[in-house]
């Protein structure tokens, strides 16, 4: 049971992690004012709270589907954010100024909705527990720990990312921003294909025999990349098609800033 | 406001999208998708393993009478999804190649089991 919550928290955590860390990284690697984290992490937890009391509700929507969709939602958001993220760091290349203000609240949003969604998962399985204590107090204990290997390989890529050159660390952190951003559109789809609203196909390949995402690697994978095992055609379009799409503009922002280094 | 701020594009997917989503809707009431009902109860399913036919989507019915939240996952089956305490779920599976794909209680992995069985 401990290794249950530890696993379960160390999940979410780790998505939510990553996705603050880079972001942070590039706030302070293009010297935008790092203000933004403690409030979004804020918003992040209250929105986990309303989407949480308010689960069995939305559940309940759309036909019983309205959980997919509102998390699928809650995904295509922070792709779109990202997108737009991207796009401002190209706009600004140059002698032209980051717009400090937009960029931070651009940040803010995706860190709040990312939390949302992940946080939601947490707070109603700890929830659930809260009734018998003694189980309540291990499966606290086991969050904690998750939380706090999530919390600290999010850390590690902070320092990594910010101890590279300023080119490094765009290149490295846009990279990993827009990984993540597809690996989100991909879960998205999923969720998706999962309610209906889009038509479910076979799977296009299975790689489970050479990696699981049961494994310890392949739950890494599932965070950083977005590893599927068995995706459909449709699911894989949107992954490389958004990645694609993120790397391009991420590419040409890098290299637009090589000049003026 | 928020309308009046989309762009063309914009607007015209969402047509689109609203379209796509009418005219599937029209075919899974035509098709009429077969219905399998799974009860959570003491954190456990029941029935643990349930067999639908192979290239068939399928529409799973869950119902948790147990008072806690519970997480039907399956990493084969591709689908994770909470379902809160003395609450129903709605999760399409399928369509699948013949096999086992096993599922489980996330939050109570210990008992909670099951597998689908498709032929």
């Amino acid at each position: 049971m401990l290794l249950t919550s530890v696993i379960i928290v160390l999940r979410e955590v780790l998505e939510a992690a990553l996705l603050v860390s880079i972001l942070l990284a590039l706030s302070t690697v293009l010297g935008i004012s790092r203000r933004w984290v403690g409030w979004s992490l804020a918003a992040g937890m209250a929105g986990a709270c309303v989407y949480s009391l308010g689960a069995a509700e939305i559940s309940d929507w759309f036909d019983g589907v309205g959980q997919e969709v509102t998390s699928a939602a809650l995904q295509f958001l922070v792709y779109l954010l990202l997108l737009l993220f991207t796009l401002l760091l190209l706009r600004a290349s140059g002698a032209r100024q980051l717009p400090e203000k937009l960029t931070m609240l651009i940040m803010a949003a995706t860190v709040s909705l990312a939390i949302t969604r992940e946080g939601f998962e947490v707070l109603v399985y700890i929830y659930g527990f809260s009734s018998v204590l003694p189980q309540f107090v291990t499966i606290l204990m086991g969050s904690a720990i998750g939380a706090s290997i999530g919390i600290s390989i999010g850390a590690l890529i902070y320092y990594f990312v910010c101890s590279l050159s300023y080119l490094q660390s765009l290149v490295l952190g846009t990279g990993l921003l827009a990984l993540v951003a597809a690996g989100m559109l991909s879960q998205a789809v999923l969720l998706l294909i999962q309610a209906d609203w889009l038509p479910s196909q076979l799977p296009i390949w299975d790689s489970s025999g050479w990696l699981s995402e049961e494994s310890v690697t392949g739950q890494l994978m599932y965070a950083l990349i977005g590893y599927e095992a068995t995706p459909t055609a449709l699911q894989a379009s949107f992954y490389f098609g958004g990645l694609l799409l993120l790397l391009v503009v991420a590419i040409l922002a890098v290299s637009s800033r090589r000049k003026f280094v | 406001m928020v309308r009046e701020n989309m762009p063309r594009t914009g607007k015209l997917i969402s047509r689109v999208m609203l379209l796509l989503v009418c005219s599937m809707n029209a075919v899974s009431v035509q098709a009429g998708k077969p219905v399998i009902e799974i009860e959570i109860r003491d954190h456990l399913f029941w029935p643990s393993e349930i067999t639908v036919p192979a290239n068939t989507k399928v529409k799973l019915l869950v119902y948790n009478r147990d008072p806690t939240s519970e997480e039907f996952e399956s990493y084969e089956l591709n689908r994770e999804k909470v379902i809160m305490g003395n609450r129903k779920a709605v999760i399409f599976i399928g369509p699948l190649l013949p096999g086992e794909y096993p599922f489980f209680g996330e939050f109570h992995p210990e008992t909670a089991q099951g597998k689908v069985i498709v032929e």
